[in-house]
């Protein structure tokens, strides 16, 4: 158990034909002892590379990768003292689950083979997979194959965990299942953590912090919370939440947003942090949007539109909302409404955007120059 | 409309019925076709010499109880045994370690080349792929020279000779035994290479994190996983070295280190002419062998071979 520390590290693969291409960009991340980092980005953006380069299986180009302040670069895998979980969990197949089990105890320590028996019992029973200790992997059912892989990785103690898209290979309901359940461990284990997805709900529901990479670049860590009410920057604010931010490119009147189809009015603090430029990527999530009924524009903030499609979720309903229906080319954007609230296609609704809910980036760079009220102290208090 | 269908149903049945006997008749044919050669020397090898001249040789030898089918004796096969079994017993000793370590070291060359990754690995597959094509009519005369005079091999085997069963002679099969290795190592390599490269990268990589060495990497992991590939590969070695004449005459010439198919090239043979039963029992039984292979390893080669 120890801290892990990535500094400046970065990877670049050479093709065939010379190109150079950067898979990783000078990616720096302190991860706590115990702690439970999730890295997220969509695919090929690195996160894989990412981890493979703390496991060892694929060489730093440059930067360092510290294991309780060690440098580990040069290490082979084998003498990192890290555990990985694979996608596809690469059990040996020729073995029983108590020899896939026993293996890494068999070849990385100096234990008894009573000792090791004993590990990997109690190992067994923590994982709930006791009588499966006999059965070959062709034998047990994906789930099962998953909580052997766990198990493997568990028992010999290592220093850090390493998991790569885990749950990936698992239906929806096991997958939601085992989410808890390697929270559960890991709380209980306080083995540091690295774990790789491309699923932003296990990103924000896992993770201690979350980090988030994209085209190798490391956009934002941080905690899930943080990344969801503060993005830095563009990407982030549409990668993290389902679904995602609606998105706006507005021109900047004085005070005033403006699109074709409506106008925004801006606060002070707001106008100030889009002063000098021209245009603004406007956002706000789903469920900032409020709804309501027709019966005239109570403030500068309302505005008039056309429900276009229902989603209903149950718990709550996605619906698609459109300035002008009768448009080739319709503004269109999505809101959240508790599933009890009778929508259809074609109503004509109220929608507010609250003025502290907005974020605004820079149309150019995705920087985010102003996000909506969020205080952390707050909100963990809210949690608790 | 029960009785209609009735009638369709008789009809067809009628119609597959037909087509079934269509088709065993023209397996039965097939069978016949492929078996009347092996009947016929399994026949001949069991009849009496002095009354095989005139006879049926696909007949069964029951003379004289039918007259013209030859009289029933298992002289050819006791000849056989007697004219070939120091062949045969070379030709074990030659086999035997040739097929393990051209396995063995094919399934090491296409491990070191498929499953670990290194630099200008791919010019050394590339030498392995070449030496498939390296003709055999090519080496011939280079191997003759490479053995006898450029690798003091007769000399250096000299003090071997002392230890019990191996006899002086014995060096001309180590140095078949190197030449078949060396020769079938890119084929075996070529098989090996194709069934790691369906092993999952990440179970490797597993193992590496689990601690394990290269080399444990290969005894624990890769070995075990490669016994299908290892039944196809033995019974295709094994096969080829068993029946080579080729580098058996160009290394062994002649002598008391001759393999059985050297010796099967003689028997039976005499100026007197040729005694066919014996000749017969002498193929039957330097085939046998191969045979025996196929039936122990059949099934792990199917396995092999759909893997």
């Amino acid at each position: 158990m120890a801290e892990l520390t990535l500094d400046g590290v970065t990877k670049v693969f050479t093709e065939d034909d010379g190109n150079e291409i950067t898979a990783v960009d000078e990616v720096s991340v302190d991860i706590e002892d115990g702690e439970f980092l999730v890295l997220v980005g969509p695919s090929g953006c690195g996160k894989s590379t990412t981890l493979r380069m703390i496991a060892g299986l694929e060489t730093i180009t440059s930067g360092e990768i510290r294991l309780a302040g060690q440098r580990i670069n040069e290490k082979p895998p084998a003498e990192r003292d890290i555990a990985m979980v694979f996608q596809s969990y690469a059990l040996y197949p020729h073995m029983t689950v108590r020899e896939n089990m026993s293996f890494g105890l068999e070849e990385s320590t100096d234990m008894a083979e009573a000792e090791i028996d004993e590990t990997v019992e109690d190992t067994a029973e923590l994982m709930e997979i006791e009588e499966l200790l006999d059965r070959k992997p062709s034998e047990l059912s994906g789930g099962q194959q998953q909580r052997v892989a766990l198990g493997r990785a568990i028992v010999r103690a290592p220093e850090a965990f390493l998991m790569d898209e885990p749950l990936s290979n698992l239906d929806a309901k096991l997958r939601a299942t085992m989410r808890t359940e390697l929270q559960r461990i890991q709380n209980d284990l306080d083995v540091t953590t690295v774990y790789v997805t491309h699923d932003q709900t296990e990103a924000m529901t896992m993770g201690d912090r979350i980090a988030i990479l994209d085209d190798g670049i490391l956009q934002q860590v941080g905690t899930p919370l943080e990344c969801y009410h503060t993005p830095n920057n563009r990407f982030v604010a549409g990668f993290i939440g389902d679904p995602s931010m609606n998105f706006f490119e507005m021109a900047v009147d004085d005070d005033t947003l403006v699109i074709d189809r409506f106008e925004y009015p801006l606060k002070p603090a707001q106008q100030e942090a889009v002063a000098g430029r021209s245009h603004v990527d406007f956002g706000i999530r789903p469920e900032d949007i409020r709804i309501k009924d027709p019966g005239g524009l109570s403030d500068n903030y309302q505005f008039e539109v056309t429900v276009d499609v229902v989603e209903p979720r149950g718990d709550e309903n996605t619906i698609h909302l459109t300035f002008d229906r009768s448009v080739d080319d319709p503004v269109t954007f999505t809101a959240t409404v508790s599933g009890l609230r009778d929508v259809s296609a074609g109503d004509e609704v109220i929608a507010t955007f609250p003025p502290d809910s907005i974020h605004l980036f820079d149309t150019d760079t995705g920087v985010a120059v102003h996000n909506r009220t969020f205080d952390s102290e707050d909100a963990t208090k809210q949690v608790l | 409309m029960s009785t209609e269908t009735g009638w369709v149903g008789e009809r067809s049945l009628f119609g597959h019925s037909l087509r079934r006997i269509i088709l065993y008749a023209v397996l039965v044919g097939m069978g016949a076709f492929y078996l009347i050669p092996i009947e016929t020397g399994i026949m001949t090898s069991i009849i009496n010499p002095a009354s095989y001249t005139g006879s049926f040789p696909y007949l069964p030898p029951l003379e004289p109880l039918v007259p013209n089918t030859g009289e029933f004796s298992l002289e050819p096969w006791q000849g056989a045994i007697d004219g070939l079994g120091q062949g045969l017993v070379n030709s074990v000793i030659l086999v035997v370690p040739a097929t393990i370590l051209s396995g063995l070291l094919g399934s090491m060359a296409a491990f070191g080349l498929t499953t670990i990754d290194w630099r200008g690995q791919i010019g050394i597959y590339i030498l392995f792929v070449a030496g498939i094509f390296i003709p055999y009519q090519a080496v011939l005369v280079p191997l003759t020279q490479f053995w006898y005079n450029v690798v003091p091999l007769q000399a250096a085997f000299q003090p071997l000779a002392a230890l019990p069963f191996v006899e002086s002679y014995h060096w001309k099969l180590v140095a078949l035994i190197v030449t078949h290795t060396a020769y079938g190592l890119p084929i075996c390599t070529l098989l090996f290479r194709a069934h790691y490269k369906k092993l999952s990268d990440e179970m490797v990589e597993a193992a590496q994190l689990d601690g394990a060495s290269v080399a444990t990497i290969y005894r624990r992991i890769i070995l075990p996983l490669s016994i299908p590939m290892f039944a196809v590969v033995f019974i295709y070695q094994f096969t080829q070295i068993w029946n080579d004449l080729l580098f058996a005459l160009t290394i062994i010439q002649f002598g008391d280190a001759a393999v059985v198919t050297q010796d099967l090239v003689g028997i039976g043979v005499s100026q007197s002419g040729t005694n066919f039963p014996l000749r017969m029992a002498a193929a039957l039984l330097a085939a046998l062998p191969t045979l025996l292979v196929y039936v122990f390893f059949g099934d792990k080669f199917a396995k092999g071979v759909a893997a």
